[in-house]
């Protein structure tokens, strides 16, 4: 087991790393910006190092001062939580080359899944049903035939692809060269890849992702589903887990194509395999995220498997200790998200010193969250500044739960959207569980 | 505020501890990195090739010899090296040339301090020059200029243009006499090459002095420079210590010349091959009536 590790991320998740580390008595070296100098995770860790200036690509994302506040302090290992460095392969790479362990899966496996052309026809070779469309466009003349081909509409994806970025929907063909060139433009610019291919739009869907966890052995288990449908554009808001539209049969289906998916390219640590699931039971491949996901709580809750932890000790080496007939779901989790934003504003950003925080409590209630009475919220980072997660026995339990929770949750000096949240639980859709990813949509 | 005192730490042994097991610490490869003289900066080796080799924090261009920029601006597979196999002799007998030469092949992997040729740049044809640095600091001694010689020839025969890249601390001291004598053999042959109508065109790069400067690199039809390039013919040192005057900021960098009119574009490095073509394009030859 490593002795220290440094966490090259910051708020909710790297606090939740911190505590993984506290249990298992390993030190943890926190990174931060100097706009995060008084955040929780520098206080809480054993060892701090400031990496630079408050923007993210000078900070968090500064490859270099990050590497080197790891040799200065010693830590073997570094884990990059979610988003910033967590999918660059450049980093995991970085990371081998400097002797340190890169918590996830191997920088070549990153870079692999990060190429969605790869990962589709990855899939497809195993028998892992993919979402209807063709390989990279090359001219407007094959476009045209493959779209026609497809049928409309269909979606214009880039190959590298990420964060909603790089995506254009086209309703009739007149439509197509239009899109083709735009989302090609704003990848080129994005990721610096404007290579783009199309997939068939299929709507009304669900967002259903598997979590799987690979040791270095061979060993695979799947913990089960979260169901990540209620969404704004294209940014999750409530996850649940289990799913109320996955049966067993599905289920089984789908947990046994995520293990095919992960052993087939030899995954090691921590992933998720998203899969698009439609009204008639159908599910097709869209993704895998080689990293721990905002959601994983949910999984946490249903499963008692401390995701993080597992993840720390894959890296170092450790087998699973349990096999996927042990896994049991129990109960229903649910996760709001609670983003510093002004849900009446057009969701503007908002930002301010906590004046006054109080944080639910009670039985099976977890708030996940960075904040503490008088923090500065700054302005530099992303929005989400807690996650409140319930779990019960059934699913209305949980839901009530949550309502209960959500009531408790006072954070004042920042405008958030708790009341939203309590909306959305409280929507028919949502709670009859026959709800697609276009629910916020609908709602208006 | 929070405070590090305000938490107490846990007493947790460390999970499944083995007091056998080595730790690797961390420890970052020489190679893997290098400091941007310019702003300080930690740069990745990797990520810097990937850049052209400028810095991405503050744009300086660092040096890189002959072969990585024939890579750089030429077409892949074009390049067609000629006069590889002339080698430098001592001429004057100076003492411990010899070994400084063998020093110089060991430390620039090249025989001589200019690589000539002929490649594509984005489709079109020109003969090519490129000098390196990591050879006796680009100087000229007779071997450089004959080849420099031999490929405005070349090019003068062939109706081509050619394309030079120059990087040199000036005439080989070593060579005596006879290395400046290269100052005029190399402009007569750029003259003749002019005077048969064919474009002549000069990428300066830091540093450019001395007797190359004073010959072709300063005689093309038209003169780009990399950024903030030291350009001159002698060094701001020498001239400062003749003259007993403080010389003004920026002093012979691309920028001073640029402003003083003796070069006509300063042009980054990601961008040259792009703006070579766009110049040769122009310069080529239409189909006669």
């Amino acid at each position: 087991m490593f002795s220290k590790i440094l966490i090259a991320n910051r708020g909710e998740i790297a606090v939740r790393i911190i505590r993984a580390c506290k249990e298992m008595g390993v030190s943890s070296v926190a990174v931060f910006s100097e706009a995060d100098k008084d955040s929780l995770h520098v206080s809480l860790a054993d060892e701090s190092v400031c990496i630079g200036p408050a923007p993210a690509k000078d900070s968090y994302l500064n490859m270099s001062a990050i590497i080197s506040a790891a040799v200065a302090t010693g830590a073997q290992a570094i884990h990059p939580g979610y988003g910033l460095l967590s999918e660059n392969a450049g980093f995991a790479e970085l990371c081998e080359k400097c002797k340190i362990v890169f918590i996830g899966p191997s920088a070549d496996l990153i870079r692999k899944m990060g190429d969605k052309d790869i990962a589709r026809k990855t899939m497809q070779s195993v028998g892992v049903p993919v979402v209807p469309g063709c390989d990279m466009i090359t001219d407007p003349e094959s476009a045209g035939r493959e779209a026609d081909r497809i049928g409309f509409p269909l979606l214009v994806k880039a190959r590298a692809g990420g964060g909603g970025r790089g995506i254009r929907m086209v309703n009739a063909a007149q439509e197509l060269e239009n899109a083709v060139a735009a989302a090609s433009t704003e990848a080129q610019n994005a990721f610096g890849d404007g290579a783009v291919y199309m997939e068939k739009y299929l709507s009304p869907v669900k967002h259903i992702e598997m979590q799987v966890l690979c040791d270095k052995y061979g060993a695979v288990v799947c913990l089960g589903e979260r169901e990540c449908s209620v969404q704004r554009k294209r940014q999750k808001m409530i996850e649940e887990s289990p799913s109320p539209a996955v049966g067993e049969k599905t289920r089984q289906k789908m947990m046994d194509a995520a293990t095919k998916a992960a052993k087939a390219v030899g995954y090691t640590n921590a992933g998720t395999v998203e899969f698009l699931l439609d009204t008639d039971g159908n599910f097709y491949f869209m993704e895998m995220n080689t990293r721990l996901q905002v959601e994983h709580p949910i999984t946490e809750m249903v499963t008692g498997i401390d995701l993080v932890k597992w993840q720390i000790r894959i890296a170092s080496g450790v087998p699973l200790s349990f096999t996927q007939e042990e896994v049991k779901i129990d109960g229903c989790a649910i996760e709001c998200r609670i983003n510093a934003e002004n849900p009446n504003a057009n969701f503007r950003p908002s930002c301010g010193k906590i004046s006054f925080l109080h944080v639910p409590g009670g039985p099976w209630v977890r708030f996940d969250t960075a904040l503490y009475q008088d923090y500065y919220v700054p302005p530099f980072y992303d929005s989400l500044i807690g996650k409140l997660i319930v779990h019960a026995k059934t699913r209305e339990e949980a839901i009530r739960k949550m309502q209960a929770a959500l009531c408790e949750l006072v954070i004042e000096g920042v405008e958030h959207n708790a009341e939203l949240q309590m909306d959305i639980l409280n929507d028919k859709e949502f709670k009859s569980g026959d709800y697609y990813t276009n629910l916020i949509e609908k709602r208006g | 505020m929070l405070t590090k005192e305000l938490f107490r730490r846990p007493k947790n042994e460390l999970e499944n501890y083995n007091k056998h097991f080595k730790a690797v610490l961390p420890d970052v490869p020489n190679e893997l990195c290098v400091l941007c003289p310019v702003c300080k900066q930690t740069l990745f080796t990797g990520s810097l090739q990937e850049n052209a080799n400028v810095c991405p924090k503050c744009g300086h261009h660092f040096r890189i010899n002959a072969r990585q920029r024939i890579d750089m601006m030429t077409d892949e597979g074009t390049f067609v090296e000629f006069y590889g196999n002339i080698l430098s002799k001592n001429p004057i007998q100076f003492p411990n040339y010899d070994e400084k030469l063998k020093q110089a092949q060991l430390a620039s992997a090249e025989k001589e301090a200019v690589v000539c040729g002929t490649a594509k740049i984005s489709g079109f044809d020109c003969a090519l020059f490129v000098m390196d640095p990591y050879f006796m600091m680009g100087s000229m001694g007779t071997v450089v200029g004959e080849k420099i010689t031999r490929i405005f020839e070349y090019a003068t025969e062939h109706s081509m243009p050619v394309v030079g890249f120059t990087v040199s601390g000036g005439a080989r001291m070593q060579e005596g006499i006879l290395s400046l004598m290269q100052m005029a053999k190399t402009s007569g042959a750029v003259k003749l090459h002019s005077d048969a109508y064919n474009l002549y065109l000069a990428v300066l790069t830091d540093p450019t002095t001395g007797g190359v400067t004073a010959s072709f690199a300063m005689e093309a039809d038209i003169i780009l420079a990399e950024p903030n390039a030291l350009i001159g013919f002698a060094g701001p040192r020498v001239i400062e210590q003749t003259m007993r005057q403080k010389l003004p900021a920026g002093f012979q960098r691309s920028e001073f010349l640029l402003e003083k009119g003796f070069i006509d574009a300063i042009v980054n490095r990601k961008i040259q091959k792009a703006t070579i073509a766009r110049i040769l394009s122009l310069h080529t030859k239409g189909e006669s009536e």
